[in-house]
């Protein structure tokens, strides 16, 4: 379906509280990154995709605007993708029908935030309905936590037991970020430290939650033509893509057995040709703002049944020597520049099926999965790359 | 192209106010886009949005409030962000990849319930440097007027006269804002807002809910007698600084020049038989006429004057009112594609020109001076 399309190469800011930088200054950062690693140039991009989060985060409406030059944009032709926190893997997405579709060979795509220069959660709290929804969730940590208590009532999990495997997801991401020179908090934390540090919404806690950071990145995207004219060996072929959206208002569908999370990675598994995502994935990149939430997408992707997610965490099932190691970069737990954040999972999956993560590679990854998450738990998309076309 | 993509039925709401609140405002019009096409939801496969987030309609993340009332419930979606014709393009993109047979395209801005157009538009600026001197949508059009009129002797009048043309074009379209039939003095004589942009000569602030369905070839085939293709597409952009631009020489020229070489264009004056422009400025539709190769360099006033433009004339611009008749932000360039759409299949009803229309372009553009433009044709 579609002519094949393949990640060629990435560009990561080193993310964290960039206050020495300008926001424009932080996406050109990235972009110079991502030519520098492909050895292209801006005269080879035939089209630019960008995104973020809304325009009350950093207060600059229609950044594609103000990121023209940044992004070596000008004079290209240009789309702008937004869909919440799945922004990044809608930017992946958009750049690969852009390419897939015939209609440009080479597109760069940019995600980028700069959330130090804003007020992350009064952001997100007015993603929410403003006439009921909006008094009731605050900022991201209101609607994870609801959702984390609705996932052990539903499958009868001991919130002890969650607990754990909580705590022991935060200690194994944060010690994963040393590994990952891009990574933003870094932390050695023991598995008391999680479990004693500040309630933030019950049962979440301090570490239990992403950082506010400022970051970007940029990866370029090409056709089957292009990747063999350039000659190019070790490159991420897009194998499956999905996204589904849901219910607006919060209540209105059931949270922990998830449709939008189980139907996009399932229309990803079809086109990728993949049955047993635990065995048929090397690795995963599973977006991860809250420890509880990544167990719901181990269970919502495959990874596990429902209910089981606890135990195999504790079993190391997910950890980095584990069968399916899941964001052996520290994931989004330890770095969370939302508008790039989606595209930095895809970003990090290319990079293990490129054999090219560094510290952090996973050895012999074939197939791998990137993961964003957007809207008070309404979107999820999934983009899978394999190193073989 | 390799594999074509067809739009098969078009839906739009008026601009004026309306009572309907966002969900249902939105969901007649998709209802009423899929009933054309005698489709029900399930049959349709993907929908790319367009909307902006909380500087229009007091809501982070547009596409999560009318996710479900624009039929996007558990569908493959996406949403572009500005510029509805984005959307446009990106749908056809899903098409052509042969991932998808159908697609829905929505444009929403729910004008009403925004702030004044510049109060948005003044986010557009930096924080450091623009933002502080006041620089706004409607400042950096006065300036380009100020500079167009003077590089190229064009005059007050024939920029008023652009005004005078469409609002009485959008007397004959039901869903237009503003409509009515003025003099060129009225227009110079209303208000002068930013010298020298007098208030007629500006766009208003109108609701726009607008929905296309796509489809591919085959199955576009199957769905109507009349299908209108989607010929060519691109955009471009410019550069940041307001003061490093020559706010003539922007970049409407490239994207045009991609759509024309993707239509098989060669002499867009011959080859366009009618165009839907997005001049939220008067001055503009000339400029931009100029730049799509319609008239020569600094020929926009002499082409209005010629009549060339008018709704009986060789190449009709903005037949509908154009957006100085209807000026939903976001949702405006999708808005010039289904009036396109609809004059091609001769669907326009009383604003439906006289001539036979084959080849229809549609552009639409944001950001101060035209910094961002996109362009499609359309063709039967």
């Amino acid at each position: 379906m579609g002519r094949p399309v393949a990640i060629i190469g990435v560009g990561q800011t080193k993310h964290g509280r960039r206050m020495d930088v300008s926001y424009p200054d932080l996406v050109r950062e990235a972009v110079l990154r991502v030519f520098e690693d492909t050895g292209l140039t801006p005269n080879d991009i035939d089209g630019v995709v960008s995104g973020t989060m809304p325009s009350m985060m950093e207060g600059v409406a229609l950044t594609h605007f103000y990121f023209a030059d940044a992004m070596q944009a000008v004079g290209k032709p240009i789309m702008k993708t937004e869909t919440c926190g799945s922004t990044g893997v809608s930017i992946a997405h958009t750049a690969f029908y852009w390419v897939s579709s015939g209609m440009a060979d080479i597109v760069l795509a940019v995600g980028h935030e700069k959330m130090n220069e804003g007020d992350s959660q009064a952001t997100m709290t007015t993603v929410c309905e403003p006439f009921y929804q909006r008094h009731f969730v605050a900022g991201a940590p209101g609607a994870f936590s609801m959702q984390s208590r609705v996932w052990m009532d539903n499958f009868g999990i001991p919130e002890d037991k969650v607990r754990d495997a909580a705590a022991y997801i935060s200690k194994t991401h944060h010690d994963s970020a040393f590994d990952n020179p891009y990574a933003h908090v870094k932390l050695r934390v023991t598995i008391d430290d999680v479990k004693n540090s500040k309630i933030i919404t019950y049962p979440i806690r301090l570490l239990d939650v992403c950082p506010n950071s400022d970051g970007a990145c940029a990866v370029i995207f090409a056709s089957e033509e292009a990747v063999r004219k350039l000659g190019r060996k070790k490159v991420a072929w897009v194998k499956g893509i999905g996204f589904r959206g849901e219910e607006y208002y919060f209540g209105d569908s059931d949270k922990a057995v998830w449709q939008s999370a189980i139907q996009a990675a399932k229309e990803a598994y079809d086109q990728a040709g993949i049955n047993d995502p635990r065995k048929d994935l090397d690795v995963a990149e599973v977006y991860n703002p809250f420890t509880f939430q990544e167990m719901m997408f181990y269970e919502c992707f495959g990874f596990c049944g429902f209910g089981e997610a606890p135990d195999l965490v504790l079993k190391g099932t997910f950890a980095r020597g584990g069968q399916l190691p899941c964001d052996p970069s520290g994931g989004t737990l330890c770095t969370n520049p939302i508008g790039a954040t989606g595209l930095i999972r895809v970003a990090e999956a290319a990079l293990q099926v490129m054999d090219k993560a560094g510290d952090h590679q996973i050895p012999g990854s074939k197939m791998a999965l990137g993961h964003a998450m957007g809207g008070a738990d309404q979107f999820n998309g999934v983009m899978i790359v394999g190193s073989e076309l | 192209m390799a594999n074509r993509v067809a739009i098969v039925a078009v839906s739009q709401n008026a601009g004026a106010e309306s009572k309907d609140n966002f969900y249902d405002q939105a969901y007649r019009v998709v209802k009423d886009a899929l009933d054309k096409a005698g489709m029900s939801r399930e049959e349709i496969h993907t929908v790319v949005s367009a909307s902006s987030d909380i500087f229009h309609g007091g809501i982070s993340c547009a596409n999560a409030y009318y996710w479900e009332s624009s039929a996007a419930f558990l569908k493959p979606g996406s949403r572009q962000d500005g510029e509805s014709l984005f959307a446009l393009a990106y749908a056809a993109m899903r098409i052509m990849t042969g991932k998808h047979d159908t697609a829905l395209v929505v444009g929403l801005c729910k004008g009403s319930e925004n702030p004044e157009n510049d109060t948005c538009t003044h986010m557009f600026t930096d924080p450091f440097y623009q933002r502080e001197v006041g620089l706004n949508e409607t400042v950096a059009a006065a300036l380009q007027m100020r500079l167009y009129m003077e590089r190229f002797g064009v005059a007050h009048e024939q920029c008023a006269k652009v005004a005078v043309k469409n609002l009485g074009n959008a007397l004959r379209n039901p869903y237009a804002h503003k409509k009515g039939i003025y003099t060129i003095d009225a227009v110079l004589d209303s208000k002068r807002v930013i010298d020298p942009l007098t208030a007629m000569q500006i766009a208003p602030k109108s609701e726009g809910i607008i929905a296309l369905v796509l489809a591919s070839e085959n199955k576009a085939k199957k769905l109507t007698d009349k299908p209108v293709w989607l010929k060519g597409y691109s955009s471009s952009l410019d550069t940041f600084n307001f003061g490093d631009r020559d706010l003539l020489n922007g970049q409407l020229k490239n994207a045009a020049s991609r759509a024309y070489k993707m239509a098989g264009i060669t002499n867009p004056r011959k080859e366009v038989d009618l165009a839907e422009i997005t001049e939220p400025y008067a001055f503009q539709e000339l400029l931009w006429c100029e730049d799509l190769g319609f008239c020569d360099p600094g020929g926009g006033g002499k082409l209005i004057d010629s009549g060339a433009t008018q709704r009986d004339g060789a190449l009709p611009v903005n037949a509908s009112g154009g957006v100085l008749a209807n000026n939903p932000y976001v949702s405006r360039g999708l808005q010039r594609a289904v009036e396109a759409f609809l004059q091609i299949r001769g669907e326009a009803g009383e604003h439906q020109v006289g001539k036979k229309v084959k080849t229809a372009l549609a552009h639409g553009t944001h950001g101060f001076a035209g910094q961002c433009h996109a362009v499609a044709i359309l063709g039967s």
